[in-house]
Formats: structure tokens, sequence, C-alpha cells
């Protein structure tokens, strides 16, 4: 099982799309991080829209920026399960490795450490932009304390169970573009608008960016009143719960699919 | 020995009978060429072999087993399949050793089988800038990282060159004759496979037509000598006295079968007849083929 999950993990890194996957996961990430020091503090219309970065309100927002990285890694996990179906190189695949199931547990695997892996690099990111924007502001760094680690640990995890959401979206649909586009408009618009919508945050707390915002939910009122979230610990229960599914259904539509 | 065995195959999509009752067997150290038409089942049966495809009935095993019961399948079977199951991003090198990183084999394969293939000087070029004749033997490589004791391939010949196919046959032989390999080399191409099989299986609409050696197909000693002349029918009862059989061929010509050249020239000698052709003729595989798989 170790050698199927090192040759997953080289057929990831011997491509170009993880590296440009990376790179625009943390061009995302980036790009909250500058918004959220950019406005910290800044008032407008009288009250500040998130707090001055001496604050551990600011520390906590900031460090929930490698968030955005999930879709990213959704996408490569899409792609790990795609790309063998669009080029044909799941033959070769399970010419190696007949026992299919293996094949899908070793891509499961391979993806949460990838998936894990980009979680460290946005995190990283962050410390890169928040700590010294503390600093410079006079306040003081808080990593272990103030519900931080919570918030780091909740980046990491979402980044690693999007990447089996994703293995187990691609295993169901097989169409690569029809997989990416399908999670674009899920996390983008149907998610969105379920996390977002007040009246429907019932069920959108349920759906899993809903479950991974209560990983890292920071109480700030940003004007919109308080989201309806789940408490941190029955999020991570739905995220997980959503993994097993996607797992569950990228080894039952695979095992005995035949390949023609 | 018997490396390959198909007994009683059967697999339909949907209302399509893709095969219908196949059963052949493959001996160590011969090659076996598998022909019919596009569409004839060819492939279907190769891939119910490999595991990539359950067949509706009957079994296929490979070394006495079903392909997915093999314990290391890349060290006992090579497959070559698709010219295109690569990724076009990755280059020959990293393909090659993310099957031998699967398989457990060592990564110094890989540079072995890109020699062994002539494809050193590509290694590390992206698939993806590759001819599909470079695809075919990187194929071929990686169906022989495992050094396995049965090769398959479908349709191997497609996209090479005339130089690649004779390369083509001359690594086939090697690997049959001197390695005692077992090869079953599908093909739609009857000519392609003639000088390299040493027995046929032809298959149309998903049944098997003919199994047997190249000889018995063809029969032995039923190549005619072909004979053009005006006055060619003055040949005849001398001929028939020696025991030929006369046949007339659509453009005037007449085919005497039973009998070699140098009788059929003595006679023209004997009869002084003006002959403006006199040949051998190579029995019509192709024409015995299409015949065989017309009538399925």
């Amino acid at each position: 099982m170790v050698a199927l999950v090192r040759s997953e993990l080289q057929k990831l890194f011997t491509t170009r799309l993880w590296w440009i996957m990376l790179l625009v996961m943390l061009l995302f990430t980036g790009i909250t991080l500058a918004v959220t020091i950019g406005f910290a503090g800044v008032r407008t219309q009288g009250a500040p829209a998130l707090p001055g970065r001496e604050t551990l309100e600011f520390q906590q927002a900031a460090w929930t920026s490698g968030a955005g990285s999930s879709i990213f890694v959704m996408v490569l996990g899409i792609v790990m399960m795609t790309g063998e179906y669009r080029y044909q190189t799941i033959t070769t695949t399970f010419l190696t490795t007949p026992r299919r199931g293996r094949v899908v547990t070793a891509k499961l695997v391979a993806g949460l450490l990838v998936g894990g892996l980009f979680g460290v690099a946005a995190l990283l990111l962050t410390a890169a932009a928040v700590i010294p924007a503390v600093l410079i502001s006079g306040g003081e760094v808080v990593l272990f304390g103030g519900g931080i680690p919570r918030i780091m640990l909740g980046v990491l995890a979402t980044s690693a169970l999007y990447a089996l959401f994703g293995i187990g979206l691609g295993a169901l649909v097989r169409n690569q573009i029809a997989a990416i586009v399908g999670a674009i408009v899920w996390v983008f618009v149907i998610e969105a608008l379920f996390t977002a919508i007040p009246a429907l945050q019932g069920v959108g707390k349920f759906t899993p960016s809903g479950a991974a915002q209560s990983l890292i939910a920071v109480r700030i009122d940003t004007g919109f009143g308080e989201a309806d979230l789940l408490p941190a610990w029955a999020g991570a229960t739905v995220l997980v719960a959503y993994a097993l599914i996607f797992a569950v259904v990228a080894s039952l539509t695979t095992v005995r699919r035949d390949i023609t | 020995m018997t490396a390959i065995e198909i007994r009683n195959l059967a697999k339909s999509f949907g209302p399509v009978k893709a095969v219908d009752d196949v059963s052949f067997s493959v001996d160590a150290g011969t090659i076996t060429g598998y022909l019919g038409p596009n569409g004839a089942g060819k492939t279907t049966t190769l891939r119910c072999l490999l595991g990539l495809v359950t067949a509706e009935r009957g079994t296929a095993l490979v070394g006495g087993r079903p392909y997915p019961a093999l314990e290391h399948p890349l060290t006992e079977v090579g497959a070559v399949l698709e010219a295109t199951s690569f990724h076009p991003g990755r280059t020959a090198r990293d393909h090659l050793r993310v099957v031998c990183t699967a398989a457990g084999l060592p990564a110094a394969r890989a540079d072995e089988a890109l020699e062994q293939v002539g494809l050193a000087e590509a290694a590390r070029k992206r698939v993806g800038e590759f001819s599909l004749g470079m695809r075919q033997r990187l194929a071929l490589g990686t169906a022989t990282l495992g050094r396995p004791r049965v090769l398959i391939l479908d349709e191997p010949a497609n996209g090479l060159d005339p130089a690649g196919i004779e390369w083509l046959r001359g690594f086939l032989r090697t690997l049959a004759h001197d390695q005692g390999v077992a090869v079953l080399v599908s093909s739609h191409v009857l000519a392609e496979v003639q000088q390299t099989v040493d027995n046929v299986v032809i298959i149309a609409r998903g049944r098997l037509v003919h199994q047997g050696s190249l000889a018995e197909l063809t029969g032995n000693g039923e190549r005619p000598v072909r004979v053009h002349a005006a006055e060619a029918d003055r040949l005849v009862p001398a001929l028939e006295a020696k025991g030929a059989r006369v046949e007339r061929a659509g453009d005037g010509a007449l085919r005497f079968y039973g009998v070699d050249a140098e009788t059929v020239g003595q006679v023209v000698l004997d009869e002084r007849v003006l002959v403006t052709e006199l040949v051998r003729e190579r029995s019509d595989l192709q024409e015995i083929f299409m015949q065989l798989t017309r009538e399925a």
C-alpha cells in the first residue's frame, strides 16, 4: 500500500498541474490576506469593517485566509481521478494493480497528504504576512491561544478533506470538465448562497463549506450579523462524514466498472 | 505449456454480443495472431482476459489464474492496449517510474526498458511530443517492465512506419522464440502479422471462425501457377495428364493447382505456346481471411 501511495504521489508530482494549483492557491490566499490586512481598522461609515491590526480578533480573522485553498485542493483531487480516465492511464493503473479498491485507497491517502501539504503552504504564507503585520502595528503575536490553533487545524483539515471530496466527485463524474465546473458551481454558487443568506443557513451549516466554516469561525460582527454555524466538533464530524461518503462513492463507482 | 486459456467467453454491451462463446489457447514460446475485422470483438476479448472488462460467461486465464488474482501481474503478463494511454505532460521515464513504483519494481528497470525499445534518447521528453510510433514503443516498454512470460498486444502495428513494423516483428520473435514468452497479438490486417505469427485465431462478429497454425489456414501446396497466354488452353490436356487442376482467373489467365512452375514451364516449351506471364502465385491469405470473416 505504501508503494501504491508513493506511485500516486509520483503521478501528481511528475505533471505540472500541482504547482500551478499551488501558485494559484497561494495567490488567492495572498489576496485574501492583503484585503484583511489592508482594511484592518479602516473606518467605513463610522465603524471599522475589520478589527485593528493590534487586536486578537484581527489575528483570528487573518488566520482564516487559507480556508479559500479548499477549492483548489478539490480541483486537484478531481484531476487525480478524472485525469486517469481522460488520458486512459487508468488502463495501465489497473493492469498494474488489478485490485481496484487498493488503487482508490491509495489515491485517497495521497489526496489527504497533498491536501494537508496545501493547507500547510497556505498557513506558512499566512504566518509570513500576519506576524510582521501584527508586530509592525505594535500588537502581540498570538499563536497558541485565542482560538488560533483551532483555526489553523481547521484550515489544515478542510484542505486535506476537500482533496477527498474531489477524488470522490471525480470517480462519480469521470468527465474532467464537468466535474470541475460542477465543483466550482457548488462551492461558489450553491454553498455560497446557503451559507451567506441567513434564511438558508439552517441548511447551509450542514454543507461541506458550512461545516468547514464552523472550524474556523471567528466571532466578529462584519455588519451582516453572526452566521448560523455548527459547533466546531459537529462541523468536524460533518466534514469527516462527507469525506467518508465521497470515499465510498469513489470505491463503488470504480471497482466494478468496465474499462473499455 | 498453456499460457493463456480462454473458455466459452461471452460479453455483451447492451444488445450487441461483442464476444460470443469464444475459446482458444496460447502456448508458451509461440506467437498467436488474433485476427478479425474492426469491431469483431478482439479488444473486448483481450480486455476480459486482463480483468478490465467483466465477462458475462466463461473463463479467461493467464498462467492458470484469472488476471485480477495475480499477485504481481506485471511480472507475469505485459499488455499493450492503446497507443494513447499516457499523460501528455509526463516524460517517458517518469511514466515508467510511476509504474515501477506501483508494481514494486526497481526504478532502474525504467531506464533498461527505454533502452530496450530504443527510446533512451527521448527518456526525458514529455509524451505529448511523441509520435504515434514512439508511443507504441513506450507502451511496449511499459508492458515488458516486469519481464513477463505472457505478452498481449492489441493492434500494436497501428501507427508504426514500415521500419517500425519490421522492428516490432523482430522484437516479438526474439521474445517468443528465444525467451519462451507466449505472445498474443491482435490485428485487423492479416498481411501485417502473417510473417510473424505461428498460429492464428480468427474472430468475426464475436464468434470464432478459425483456429490453427498459419500453414493450416493457407493450405500447404495450394499455391497455383498462373499462366497468361493467348493459346493457354493448349496447355491444359498435358498439364491435366500430370495431375494439375485448372481454374480460370477472371482476366483470361489460367491457374494450375497441384503442379510446380517448372512442370508448367516444361509443358509450355513442349507445346511451343507464347506465354506473356508465368508466375507462382502467393496463396492469397487476405482473400482467405475475407472469406472466413464474411461467412460468419
